[in-house]
Formats: structure tokens, C-alpha cells, sequence
């Protein structure tokens, strides 16, 4: 008898096989240990992500999701409420905007590789991508520096969800009071004195003459915190991964870092950290002979979307010339990832950088202990040998 | 599924069947049609889809929301009364056999 379970640390460490029997088998399928439906198929999730009146976001959209969230971020919202929030920041993560943050970007890069210079090797997610993601995000959102740290450690931890219990625990909802009450404190020091930071306007802005609540400015905050730092560093270390494990592509791509953006584009179809969504429906459909009912939560499997043989050819091969266009790396529709730009270009400029100080490197670890997460998938620690 | 013509930069033609509901960006992403980038994934917030509908296609189409005529004027191509965003026009029967054209540069 099949079972998916998105809280196995099985389905932590390699979600590909289960994701290939519920394509073929079972594309829409109940997750009893999720208590939702699993869609799969390229086309599933495409079809879905373009029919936000039908799966609707705005009972959350973490496969767990944290307390109180859902309704209150741009993730959680859905049209109209979710585009006149979402029109308050984008032109903040919009291309043309962020070239001012060109060289911040690539600093935070050099600096972060600074007390690696002469090592053997290193854990990159600690040693390296959390330094940098951190160092990028406070520049972004003009945070005050010093709590970098404890930000990190946080961002990284609310994204986490109990394989026991299939819950948050409590380290999970301390480690997000913790960012609420982070937030709270940067918000009312804005709202007093406001510059010209995102922070600033958001806490400002009105929709219809009316100011956001605080809830809705409180924890799209602390939705950015998190998405900047945990989903930003948890992509890079899947494309460190996908480089040390694929050492033509590594070498390809440090002879002709023009080539950095296309395997980029692999690495986020190959294996995203953003592996699994959730939507809830609005009304009664069926689906593959299935009868899913008004009020049934839906998992998005990005992730196995990304392996569908249907759409892509060859998909557990990683080609970086496979140019996947329409992948499901960052999700798609309305609720696509508010990043993009940012992300591609912060990961092509670390990139840029640790391979001219480290253009060769391999793994050291078989096997690597995997974030437990129903959401996102990387490594929690990933080490290096270099040189 | 719309039959979609879609208009390539260089001249190139590709007759692509899109499901109904998806958006004529998807449409044109999922089938390796060249001239869009899409670069922010379908929600509006980019303007690197922008493209041509065929003017007798236009009256077919609900007409740009706020959201979308602001951020056409993002786009870096010329933009024409028939200029739409790809992400947020829906393929719908009505739409079987139009031709939507890509402009030369989305960035």
C-alpha cells in the first residue's frame, strides 16, 4: 500500500522516487499522514497555480503553517486583497530597481568568503551561504546590524515542522514569536521615524485610505525575514550541492560564469529548496476520478512537477543546458515568488565569487542530514573539501 | 485546449494547444517558445512577458486591470494598443486560432 508521507525524514532526504509513483500512480492522491491531496503532474500544478478562485491560498500556503499567519502575508492572501498588498513591495524586488544593490550584494560575497581563504574545508551552509543571505537581507531591508545571528538561526528554524508529531513544536513557534516580536520592535521604530526603506513604506502604506493592519504588517514582515534568509540559503546550498556532485557542470560553469544563470535555472528545476505548497479549495471538483470537496487542502508538489517526464525531457538528469523554461522553482501565477530577480542575481554573484576563490570542490558527507521540513527541502549542513 | 499561434521574434511560427485556464505566458514557457522571459514567474510584477494580440482578439479579452496597465509601462519594447502581459491573459475557447506576437527585447 503506498503512502506519502511530506513529514517522513524519507521523503526529507530524496522525495524523487515517491513523487515518480504518485505521478504515474497516483496523481491525485490523499495524503492521510498530511491530511491533504498530493497533486504531482506538471500540468496538475500548473492548471492550479493559474486558478486562484479555485485553490484558493488564504487559509495558508506552508504544507505547516505557523499560527495566525494565514490571511495576513501576501502568501496567505488571495486577490484582490493579495495584488494591492503585494503592489506596496514588489517594485522594491522588481530588476530594474535592484541594480543600486549590485555591489552590496557582491561585498556581502566577498566578505563572507574572507575567513575562508586558506581553509581545506568548511560547512557551506553555516560557513558560508547563512553568512552571505544574512548579510544581503539586512542590507535590503536596512536592518540594524548585530542580531544577524540570532535572526539566522531563527529564520531557519520556523520553517521547520516536527516529524513526530506532523506539527510545528514548540522550539518551531518559539523560533517565530521570536521573529514576530523582532519584527514588532523594527516596525515601531519605522513607524516613528520612518526613512525610505520597504519596512518604512509598507508600515505606512494604505490600501483604499486605510492602513494595513498590523497583523498584515507584522507578518509579511516576517515573511520576507524568512524567505530572504532561510529560503534564499537553502536554494544556494542545493546549487553548491548540484555543482560538487556534477563536476563537468561545476567546471563548465567556473571556465564561463556566463553560463552561471542557465545552471541556475537547472538547479531550481532539478531540485528546489521550495519543494512543497499548500492551497485550500473553494469548491467541490474532481479530479483524475477523484471527488475533492470545498474545504479539502491541496499540497502542490513543485518539486515532483519539476521531474515530470510529461513536461521535461530526461528529468532526473541535471543538464545545465537544458534551458527549463516554466519550471516550478519558484512556484507560478499569482503567488509566484516575490524574489525572483533578486534571488537569480544574489546567487549568481555568490557563485561569481566562491568559485574564484574555490573552483573545485566535492563533497565530503554520503549522506547529508536533511532539514526537517514538509515545505522546504537542504541540507543542514553541507561540507566541502576544497582546492 | 486553445490553439494559440504564437509569433516569435525572428518570424518563427509555433501553433501550441494551451489548456483552458492557463495563461498564454504558460502557454508559451512550458512549450520552449522563444521572445518571452518571464522572469517573475506569472505575477504581474515584471513586464518581461509583454506581447501582441491580434487586434480582432483583443474585444475577446477582459481588459487590462490596474495592476496590468501599470506595469505595461514597464515594458522595454514598443508598446502598442494591442500590448498585453502574457501572464495575465487567459487561454479560453474563444481565443482558438489568434496569433500573439513577441516583441524583439522583454528586458
Amino acid at each position: 500500500m503506498f503512502s506519502f508521507d511530506p513529514y517522513s525524514p524519507a521523503v526529507d532526504a530524496d522525495p524523487f522516487p515517491f513523487y515518480r509513483t504518485l505521478r504515474d500512480e497516483h496523481p491525485c492522491f490523499w495524503s492521510q499522514e498530511a491530511n491533504m491531496w498530493v497533486l504531482s503532474r506538471y500540468a496538475d500544478i500548473v492548471t492550479a497555480l493559474n486558478d486562484w478562485q479555485t485553490y484558493s491560498s488564504a487559509r495558508g500556503n506552508l504544507m505547516t503553517e505557523l499560527p495566525n499567519r494565514a490571511g495576513a502575508t501576501l502568501g496567505t492572501t488571495d486577490p484582490p486583497r493579495h495584488d494591492r498588498l503585494r503592489g506596496l513591495v514588489q517594485h522594491a524586488f522588481m530588476k530594474r530597481n535592484l541594480a543600486s544593490l549590485d555591489g552590496a550584494i557582491r561585498e556581502a560575497a566577498i566578505d563572507a568568503l574572507q575567513p575562508l581563504l586558506g581553509q581545506r574545508q568548511f560547512d557551506f551552509v553555516e560557513d558560508f551561504a547563512s553568512k552571505f543571505t544574512v548579510k544581503v537581507l539586512f542590507r535590503v531591508l536596512g536592518l540594524p546590524p548585530g542580531d544577524e545571528v540570532a535572526v539566522r538561526d531563527r529564520a531557519v528554524l520556523m520553517v521547520q515542522s516536527d516529524p513526530a508529531t506532523r506539527q510545528k513544536g514548540p522550539a518551531h513557534i518559539a523560533a517565530f514569536n521570536w521573529m514576530s516580536e523582532y519584527a514588532s520592535g523594527i516596525i515601531a521604530e519605522r513607524v516613528k521615524q520612518p526613512g525610505e526603506d520597504l519596512i518604512s513604506q509598507f508600515s505606512l502604506a494604505e490600501i483604499d485610505g486605510e492602513r494595513l493592519s498590523e497583523r498584515e504588517v507584522l507578518l509579511t514582515t516576517t515573511t520576507l525575514i524568512m524567505a530572504g534568509i532561510e529560503s534564499l540559503g537553502g536554494f544556494m546550498s542545493m546549487f553548491a550541492l548540484n555543482l560538487a556532485d556534477h563536476a563537468e557542470a561545476r567546471r563548465r560553469v567556473v571556465a564561463d560564469p556566463a553560463l552561471l544563470p542557465e545552471a541556475i535555472e537547472e538547479s531550481l528545476r532539478f531540485n528546489t529548496s521550495a519543494q512543497r505548497f499548500r492551497r485550500c479549495l473553494t469548491r467541490d471538483i474532481e479530479l483524475h476520478g477523484q471527488q475533492l470537496k470545498e474545504g479539502d487542502f491541496i499540497c502542490l508538489a513543485y518539486g515532483s512537477g519539476n521531474r515530470d517526464e510529461r513536461q521535461f525531457a530526461n528529468p532526473d538528469v541535471y543538464d545545465i543546458d537544458r534551458k527549463p523554461r516554466g519550471h516550478l522553482g519558484f512556484g507560478g501565477g499569482t503567488h509566484a515568488c516575490l524574489g525572483t530577480a533578486i534571488a537569480r542575481m544574489a546567487v549568481k554573484m555568490a557563485f561569481e565569487e566562491f568559485h574564484r576563490v574555490f573552483p573545485e570542490y566535492s563533497r565530503v558527507q554520503e549522506q547529508l542530514p536533511w532539514m526537517p521540513s514538509s515545505t522546504f527541502r537542504s541540507p543542514l549542513r553541507l561540507d566541502l573539501a576544497v582546492g | 485546449m486553445v490553439m494559440i499561434t504564437y509569433v516569435e521574434p525572428n518570424g518563427g511560427r509555433q501553433e501550441i494547444d494551451v489548456p483552458e485556464g492557463w495563461s498564454l505566458m504558460q502557454g508559451a514557457m512550458s512549450n520552449g517558445v522563444d521572445g518571452m522571459e518571464a522572469e517573475c514567474g506569472g505575477s504581474c510584477a515584471c513586464a518581461t512577458c509583454h506581447c501582441y494580440i491580434d487586434e480582432a482578439a483583443l474585444a475577446l479579452i477582459p481588459p487590462a486591470a490596474d495592476n496590468e496597465a501599470a506595469m505595461l509601462e514597464n515594458v522595454v519594447a514598443e508598446r502598442r494598443p494591442t500590448s498585453r502581459l502574457a501572464c495575465q491573459v487567459k487561454a479560453t475557447a474563444a481565443l482558438e486560432g489568434i496569433l500573439v506576437e513577441l516583441p524583439a527585447a522583454q528586458s
